[in-house]
């Protein structure tokens, strides 16, 4: 998040100086912010209520070490799509700005396959991850688009059918739309031989269900799917979540008010005491450092970033489906409001109380024969089992300290994707993302070239 | 010349009619993945450093800046906007301006070659080295000031009229300050936030910095560059170069509630420079160091 003309003062004096001052924008007040956005490029961190592994933790918020980064080709061409999709729900007055689903293409010049990739919870379609798979993908050969998370505000409210978000199949159903009706739209010049999908997180998850539907529907004709660090059971992580929230941050108000000062203070007497008066990148992670010291301190920064990305959700969720939770449905909420009230109401909801009061009663009354069991189980990835396991196209790159995963879900993984899953020892949730050998276990996947697990 | 005026207006109208369809594409430029991450391995290792410090010594302050600041003078985490609806309006309003004239000026603007961008670029950060100056000045911190003035001398000359930016290859970079750090400097306080038209989000203090930085440029109207025909052109000019040159997106994150965010983290980012700015004015300017706070 910068501000731009604390940006564009130093950006007219030199590319250092801009640098330095978008360091300073991003840096924004608070560190805490600043190991946010390594977190939340982690999208959805679900460390279980036991014990979580201090080294997962910190992988998984401070993300790959970038001496460890596979080779990055020089340039990257890259163009901004948007387009408006005929099946989004009327538009609410608050999210004036979201009209049209934004993605981001980078085309090869000659005859390729197209790579989609799909970003993991809450994030946009031009996340760090995702410039990092597109730059390893667009080096090897590929067209890439990538995509943001059906969980996204901007995908809710543009490409949405429902307007709540959540549900596995219904979000893929849309993101698989959203994609095709993309690809129907680029210009001639580009020649696409073929179509893979692939997605980080949660995106993961749903780049499965697409090519499962597509198996059935055909538009695209997806060849392979790869899931990188996939949940198993979406609600399941959530709702681990919300507990790992009330055991780092505490409940609702206090508990937050009580972390914001803990964290402004450090980072205020970080910069009181530094010696160096010239504040650059280094010295920013090194701000970081110093606000993010326990286990307590990382499992807090993992929770408010899910807990930011829940606040997105349910309130447009809340809306579309006119529950009233946080909404007014007779008095709809107009751009002019202020939204300090429903902020803080929204930082003490969870994520069970977005499934009973906006999920559970929307689609109860909205998809024909739905119980709560079974939307229960189509949040999880065993909806598609039977496909996954029987299909050689589907696989899995993941780790075996994986902060979403218990054991018996990775041990489901294992047996579903037999010959077809790599679980790397170390890198928590999408912290070893991009890694040498996980990006040509990648590569080797995606072209069907891949031998199996060296035991 | 009225028409050369509307050119660039007409221009982005056209351009942004492209906008309104059902689908667009639009170029941006180019990741650079490979030099990113060589800059992101260097900051490495001295992140590692400095992270081993942060660990192993948290917080021992100078003896001369006094005790730390503690959990009780933290501002609130409610944050004063009076302005709170105009404020909402306006960054509404530079949303929509960014969209339709902003953007679509600015990515023309980049398909110049790059060396001819860069001669803009560094042509506007050496007139800005001149109230960097009178600001380092009313500071009362000489060496900065020498600095910047130094810079300003160095490239209006040897770097022909400022197109080139000799003084950073000499090692001496660019620190631009302004009125509003001067008032800072002073003790003023940054006061209620202030969504500012076209600039965008800062502080009633900063704002006011910024309007009187400009009325400073127009008094002092170096090589008659800020009045009649020079400044009618000069001025959206440097505004395209400045929107060239920031990344920012309005509503790039999607939410509802980004007005919030960027209130939260601005004046907390403000308030906490503020804070690091008096002690290190308290303490001097380091020796050839970089003068505080840019």
């Amino acid at each position: 998040m910068h501000a731009p003309e604390q940006v564009t003062d130093a950006c007219r004096a030199s590319p250092s100086g801009c640098r330095r001052a978008r360091a300073l924008a991003v840096f924004g007040g608070t560190a805490l912010l600043l190991a946010l956005a390594h977190a939340a490029a982690a999208a959805d961190p679900d460390p279980p209520t036991g014990l979580a592994d201090p080294a997962a933790l910190r992988a998984t918020v401070y993300g790959t070490p970038p001496q460890d980064i596979a080779p990055l080709p020089q340039t990257v061409p890259l163009q901004e799509i948007d387009i408006r999709l005929p099946w989004a729900r009327p538009l609410p007055k608050v999210l004036w700005f979201d009209a049209r689903l934004r993605c981001w293409f980078s085309a090869q010049d000659k005859p390729a396959p197209l790579a989609i990739v799909i970003a993991g919870t809450g994030s946009d379609g031009n996340t760090a991850k995702l410039a990092l798979l597109r730059a390893v993908l667009y080096a090897d050969g590929y067209h890439v688009l990538t995509m943001p998370s059906p969980t996204f505000p901007g995908f809710i409210a543009a490409a949405s059918s429902t307007g709540v978000a959540g549900d596995l199949v219904q979000d893929s159903q849309d993101l698989y739309h959203a994609a095709a009706a993309i690809i129907a739209h680029l210009p001639k010049r580009v020649r696409i031989t073929d179509v893979d999908i692939l997605g980080y997180s949660l995106g993961g998850a749903h780049a499965a269900v697409v090519k499962a539907l597509d198996a059935k529907e055909g538009t695209l004709r997806i060849r392979r799917a790869v899931m990188i660090n996939p949940p198993v059971s979406l609600f399941d992580s959530m709702r681990r979540l919300d507990r790992l929230f009330t055991r780092s941050i505490g409940d609702g108000a206090q508990g937050l008010d009580a972390l914001y000062r803990r964290v402004y203070v450090r980072l205020a007497n970080y910069f009181r005491a530094a010696d160096q008066v010239r504040i650059e990148d280094a010295n920013l992670m090194a701000a970081a450092g110093a606000v993010l010291r326990t286990d307590q301190d990382f499992q807090a920064a993992v929770a408010l970033t899910f807990r930011i990305a829940l606040v997105n959700v349910f309130y447009a969720g809340d809306l579309y489906a006119g529950t009233g939770v946080v909404t007014d449905p007779a008095h709809p909420p107009q751009p002019g409001d202020s939204t300090d009230a429903v902020v803080q109401k929204l930082f003490g909801m969870t994520f069970d109380d977005y499934f009973e009061r906006v999920f559970l009663p929307y689609y109860l009354a909205h998809k024909g024969g739905a119980t709560r069991e079974s939307l229960l189980a189509e949040s999880r990835l065993q909806v598609i089992g039977d496909t996954l396991r029987a299909s050689p196209d589907y696989y899995v790159l993941t780790n075996s300290d994986d902060l979403i995963l218990d054991p018996q879900e990775l041990q489901w993984l294992r047996t579903t994707f037999v010959g077809r899953i790599k679980v790397y020892d170390h890198g928590g949730h999408l912290g070893n993302l991009g890694e040498r050998d996980q990006m040509e276990d990648l590569r080797r996947m995606l072209a069907g070239q891949w031998a199996g697990d060296a035991p | 010349m009225r028409v050369l005026r509307l050119a660039p207006l007409l221009l982005a109208l056209a351009l942004a009619g492209c906008a309104t369809g059902e689908f667009s594409m639009r170029t941006l430029p180019p990741d650079t993945p490979a030099a990113d991450n060589a800059a992101a391995v260097k900051q490495a290792l001295a992140q590692r450093q400095a992270l081993t410090q942060a660990h192993g010594a948290p917080a021992t302050l100078p003896p001369d800046v006094g005790p730390p600041l503690t959990a009780a003078e933290v501002p609130s985490l409610a944050t004063y906007d009076p302005w709170e609806r105009v404020n909402r309006f306006t960054y509404r309003f530079n949303a929509r301006f960014d969209q339709w004239v902003f953007l679509p000026v600015a990515d023309t603007y980049r398909r110049l070659p790059a060396p001819v961008r860069g001669g803009v670029h560094n042509f506007f950060g050496n007139l800005s080295e001149v109230v960097s100056t009178l600001n380092y000045g009313a500071q009362l911190r000489l060496g900065p000031g020498g600095r910047s003035l130094g810079r300003f001398v160095i490239n209006s000359t040897l770097g022909i009229g400022g197109l080139f930016d000799v003084a950073t290859l000499w090692h001496i970079p660019a620190a631009p300050t302004g009125f509003g750090q001067t008032l800072a400097r002073w003790g003023v306080h940054p006061g209620p936030y202030f969504v500012m038209p076209l600039l965008g989000p800062s502080s009633a203090r900063d704002g006011f910095g910024w309007v009187t930085d400009f009325g400073t440029n127009y008094a002092i109207n170096i090589l008659n560059l800020y009045r009649g025909t020079a400044g009618w052109a000069l001025t959206p000019l440097n505004a395209v170069d400045i929107r060239s040159n920031t990344s920012f997106r309005y509503y790039s994150t999607g939410s509802p509630f980004e007005y919030d965010t960027v209130r939260f983290l601005l004046v907390r980012k403000t308030l906490i420079q503020d804070d690091a700015l008096r002690l290190w004015q308290r303490r001097g300017d380091p020796p050839g160091g970089a003068p505080a706070g840019e």
